[in-house]
């Protein structure tokens, strides 16, 4: 019986490879998403991310790749957060033929799957990798657009030391205890040691969790002047929700990575989000434009009319993502993963993302974070100064 | 007639050296991200069939059996890593690690009967997941660990999907004849006798704790090995996937649906769970979880006892319509 | 002295809340022998009932607890009625095992219907604080303890003071002769998954005040709600808000003397101490850990 089961699993799945991305008129991308699990809402901006970049390629006749115009057809798979199924998931895309692929969401994923792509000798652009961890084993076969995870803080950090008056004195970092967040941490007070600020000594929560009181009763206490969360949303949201709770009330502000840009942050605080500061991989504000989507704002308002919301960094790094490899098969003039490999790493264009252009170990390096603040319920990007849309308040619990 | 009864014992054996058969000639036939596919297939028959040890034959849940997965996992990681021992070595001494500390735990905890035992399965599990996850010097913390296996520092070639597939199909083999001989042994009988009447087993003379403890001691043992195969297939590993509650459920539920307390049942759970929720997966991307749910659903209450199960009582009292059999469990 | 005081004081809140998010799971648990792998969804979805008619009319939670009771009571008793009641009699993992389908069912339903974007009832006072000396006491969360207690003593005073209640017990403890007394046990089983649902419900609604939610955040409550039903010991009512305050209590004072995230393991140590000598939880009653029906 076990027999037939098992040539049922080879009769359904086992149509033959189709012999190469890009046979006819199409350029075949693999994309494995955690469309269900932890990571779901990440997930999907991720895939519409790479929706718009596919109807946006496609809507001008597709790629010229080697005299031919080659329409972008993306497959998805559900890797349900689990960074095992990722990995297994771009050994199926390499069965398939399928030798260029978009990364999943999230640091664990990416990294994951990079091991398979190096191993597969396909190529992968990373559009939400972050933690420098993957970029330190030698890969040569994955390109990440997005600035890595010690720039998260560290860019808080630094607008907070370049902008803020009066200048505060202490920071405490409160932190996620997954990789991702503890290089975020790490990096910034790194950088905060080196602006001349006292740092003290962080406090670790659960990755995840969605109570934090623990840590912000113990920081109390020592009363720090910044508070900079290494967090995901919930964690953050948490953050300043107890923060109020609680009483916790630094004389200078809170800084949260990466939940202050997303929309739900603003939404779910309300008034308590008003002045927290966050960094984020893109905002609408960002210099550049490319031939398919324009400039940050016409991107801005194309994510709205397809999606209706407003567009987030996760949905402009996966477009961006999916753009870097559409233009290197364009200038490779090949879909040939060797090809496209080479022309990834001698990229150098500009975009909606900004600069994109790979160093030697896949990162992006033109790439800065941008720093937004949340003013009258919206994030705006207070820093660097020559993208700010608004200035910076400080300091940002008075009120 | 007495021919036929003669070579009756031989069937299990013949009909599981002609389903390895099939397993290795199947691996020709495949390419390599179906290789990973089915391999994943293995794997859980593997672990289906060790916790079906305990769980199924002594009625003993163990909800926490992905500790021993997780350790397996996080010993190679860390021998490979820091003591730079090859990764046969490891997955020797993972697998026997994996069985000490289920000796270990099994001391205390199986004292403890039905959800109690389980509950307190779950909370080692989960507070050996914490360990791990506090320790990062050794294990890497939060961020995983990765295993060396490029450059000067790989101890072992790494295997391939080939050698994986290999690798877990001989897990999955060793699961079966273990889960056999258990079956066919003294100890099989005591297992059950305990599932039935645990003091009568004892009155009866079976020194329990003594057959329960070394029965988890296995199970452990086949998990870790399991677990250090996983770690080393896998390259980095984390404690969230090491440790997943969701990779003991999914033993749980693939040893239910096939059949709970057989040999066969496992293995026909895995294999039918694995595949099912693979296809949906792949063909029904944005809602494969629910139909999956659907499905269970449908299956439990058309065959409460497991496939094998209501197979087995369906040849023998002739008896094979689903209805008559959703009657007899329904309040 | 100061920071101590806070921290028992939150430790104390929040177990009131474990408490209440727990005692459906307890109950379903006691009386039927039901390990119900789908509470966190249920108590999700109460959340999201919560949300949604806070958002649709502007009710305030903790009027709009009462709907989500409602509509989670509804769908409790229909699910153990026309499904659950179907496979009552099998082992007990096929009960586990059907719950856990159901599990899958109404996470993926949420996360196709709501989004997995994270979301929060929103009104003027949850947040505030009432000032004692130098502890801060958040004013939602001591609304909730408030909630978790009442519910507690009105289902004591259903199960030992109602003919519903005191038939529901006597199902729960031997129901042959319950159903020879007249007691219509379909009956009963559904009104007590229903009871427990709509409880679920309105911890949902009280976590969307006092916190965050989104559909992935079920299956951590079901954990949890596993980890303080047996802390707390089955077939007393008072079992989960006991166990609840318990692990408010120990993360609490473990996240002010332990260093890093080793409060984490913190609970569970407990746990299984706890199991390992006293296997019927704190106030649990023996007949309930001696009961094996695998």
């Amino acid at each position: 019986m076990a027999c037939s089961l098992a040539l049922a699993a080879c009769g359904s799945k086992g149509e033959a490879p189709s012999g190469g991305s890009g046979t006819g008129d199409t350029l075949a991308i693999g994309a494995s998403l955690s469309l269900t699990g932890a990571l779901a809402r990440e997930g999907k901006l991720t895939q519409e991310g790479y929706q718009l970049c596919q109807d946006k390629v496609n809507a001008q006749g597709g790629v010229p790749v080697g005299g031919k115009k080659l329409k972008l057809a993306i497959e998805y798979q559900d890797d349900t957060s689990k960074p095992d199924t990722a990995a297994q998931l771009v050994d199926q895309f390499n069965d398939k033929g399928v030798k260029l692929i978009l990364a999943s969401y999230g640091s664990a994923n990416t990294e994951a799957q990079a091991a398979v792509i190096e191993r597969n000798g396909q190529v992968m652009v990373d559009s939400a990798g972050a933690d420098n961890k993957i970029f330190s084993k030698g890969y040569k076969r994955t390109f990440a657009v997005l600035s890595p995870a010690t720039e998260y803080a560290s860019s808080i950090v630094k607008s907070i030391a370049e902008l803020a008056q009066p200048k505060p004195k202490s920071v405490v970092f409160l932190s996620a205890d997954d990789g991702f967040s503890k290089t975020v941490t790490e990096g910034g007070m790194k950088t905060a040691q080196e602006q001349g600020f006292t740092v003290m000594s962080p406090q670790y929560f659960k990755s995840g969790t969605s109570d934090v009181s623990s840590s912000l009763i113990k920081v109390k206490g020592q009363r720090p002047d910044v508070i900079i969360g290494s967090v995901h949303l919930v964690e953050g949201i948490a953050i300043v929700k107890q923060a109020k709770e609680l009483g916790v009330v630094p004389a200078g502000g809170f800084g949260e990575t990466v939940a202050p840009p997303t929309p739900d942050f603003a939404k779910t605080l309300g008034a308590q989000a008003e002045n927290v500061l966050g960094s984020s991989q893109w905002t609408p504000s960002t210099k550049g434009e490319d031939k398919y989507f324009g400039n940050a704002q016409q991107y801005t308002s194309d994510i709205r009319a397809k999606f209706g919301h407003d567009a987030e960094y996760h949905d402009a790094e996966a477009s961006a993502a999916c753009l870097a490899l559409t233009l290197a098969a364009e200038s490779a003039g090949s879909t040939s993963p060797d090809k496209v490999r080479d022309a990834l790493a001698a990229l150098d264009t500009a975009s909606f993302f900004g600069k994109i252009k790979f160093d030697p170990t896949g990162q992006n390096v033109y790439k800065p974070m941008s720093v937004i603040q949340i003013q009258k319920g919206k994030a705006v990007t207070v820093w660097p100064k020559d993208a700010a849309e608004a200035s910076f308040i400080w300091p940002g619990t008075a009120s | 007639m007495a021919a036929a009864a003669r070579w009756k014992p031989l069937v299990p054996w013949v009909s599981g050296v002609l389903l390895l058969l099939a397993a290795l000639g199947l691996q020709s036939q495949l390419y390599s991200g179906q290789e990973r596919t089915v391999t994943a297939i293995f794997m859980f028959v593997a672990l289906a069939q060790a916790w079906n040890l305990l769980g199924g034959y002594a009625g003993y849940a163990s909800f926490g059996q992905v500790v021993f997965f997780g350790i397996g996992g996080y010993f190679t990681a860390v021998a490979m890593t820091h003591w730079h021992l090859s990764f046969w070595t490891c997955l020797v001494l993972g697998g026997v690690v994996a069985a000490l500390f289920g000796a270990l735990i099994g001391m205390p905890l199986l004292r403890l009967r039905g959800h109690y035992f389980a509950i307190a399965t779950l909370g080692v599990a989960e507070g050996i997941r914490e360990v791990v996850t506090n320790l990062p010097g050794l294990t890497g913390g939060g961020a995983g660990i990765t295993l060396p296996t490029v450059g000067d520092q790989a101890t072992t070639a790494y295997l391939g999907n080939d050698g994986f597939y290999l690798l877990f199909l001989a897990l999955a083999a060793l699961a079966v004849l273990v889960s056999g001989l258990v079956a066919g042994s003294r100890a099989g009988y005591a297992l059950r006798a305990i599932h039935q009447d645990e003091q009568a087993a004892a009155a009866m003379g079976v020194n329990t704790t003594r057959i329960k403890v070394l029965t988890f001691a296995l199970s452990g043992l086949i998990t870790g090995l399991v677990g250090a195969t996983y770690a080393f297939q896998q390259v980095t590993i984390f404690p969230e996937r090491l440790f997943d509650v969701d990779i003991t459920v999914l033993m749980v539920v693939m040893v239910v649906i096939g059949g709970s307390g057989t040999v066969l049942g496992p293995l026909v759970g895995a294999v039918i769970l694995q595949f099912l929720s693979e296809y949906l997966r792949q063909n029904y991307t944005s809602y494969h979880i629910f139909l999956l749910g659907a499905i269970i659903i449908v299956a439990v209450v058309l065959l409460p006892q497991g496939a094998v199960n209501y197979l087995r009582d369906a040849r023998r009292t002739g008896e094979y319509s689903l209805l008559a059999n959703v009657r007899r469990y329904r309040l | 002295m100061t920071s101590f005081l806070q921290a028992t004081l939150y430790g104390l809140l929040q177990g009131g809340l474990l408490g209440l998010i727990a005692v459906g799971f307890s109950l379903v648990w006691g009386v039927m022998n039901i390990v119900n792998l789908a509470h966190g969804a249920f108590v999700v979805l109460g959340a999201y009932v919560g949300w949604q008619v806070n958002d649709w009319i502007g009710l305030d939670p903790f009027l709009g607890m009462f709907v989500a009771a409602a509509v989670l009571f509804g769908l409790g008793y229909a699910l153990q009625r026309w499904l659950i009641n179907l496979v009552v009699n099998g082992p007990v993992f096929i009960t586990l095992l059907l719950t856990f389908g159901l599990d899958l069912m109404i996470v993926q339903a949420m996360n196709i219907a709501f989004s997995a974007d994270y979301r929060s009832i929103p009104t003027s006072y949850a947040g505030d604080s009432l000032h004692l000396g130098g502890i801060r006491v958040p004013l939602g969360r001591l609304l909730a303890f408030g909630v978790s207690v009442v519910v507690t003593l009105a289902l004591v005073a259903l199960v030992n003071r109602t003919r519903t209640g005191l038939s529901i017990m006597a199902t729960g403890m031997d129901r042959a002769a319950a159903r020879l007394m007249g007691i219509r046990a379909r009956h009963v089983y559904a009104l007590t998954f229903g009871i427990a649902a709509g409880l679920a419900g309105m911890a949902g609604t009280m976590i969307g005040t006092v916190g965050t939610f989104n559909p992935a955040a079920a299956s951590g409550y079901t954990l949890l709600s596993f980890v303080i039903a047996v802390l707390g010991g089955l077939g007393n009512m008072y079992g989960a808000l006991i166990g609840g305050l318990v692990i408010g209590l120990v993360e609490a004072w473990a996240g002010q003397y332990l260093p890093g995230t080793w409060i984490n393991a913190l609970a569970f140590l407990v746990l299984v101490v706890v199991l390992i000598v006293r296997p019927s939880g704190l106030v649990g009653r023996a007949y309930y850990a001696a009961r094996l029906e695998v």
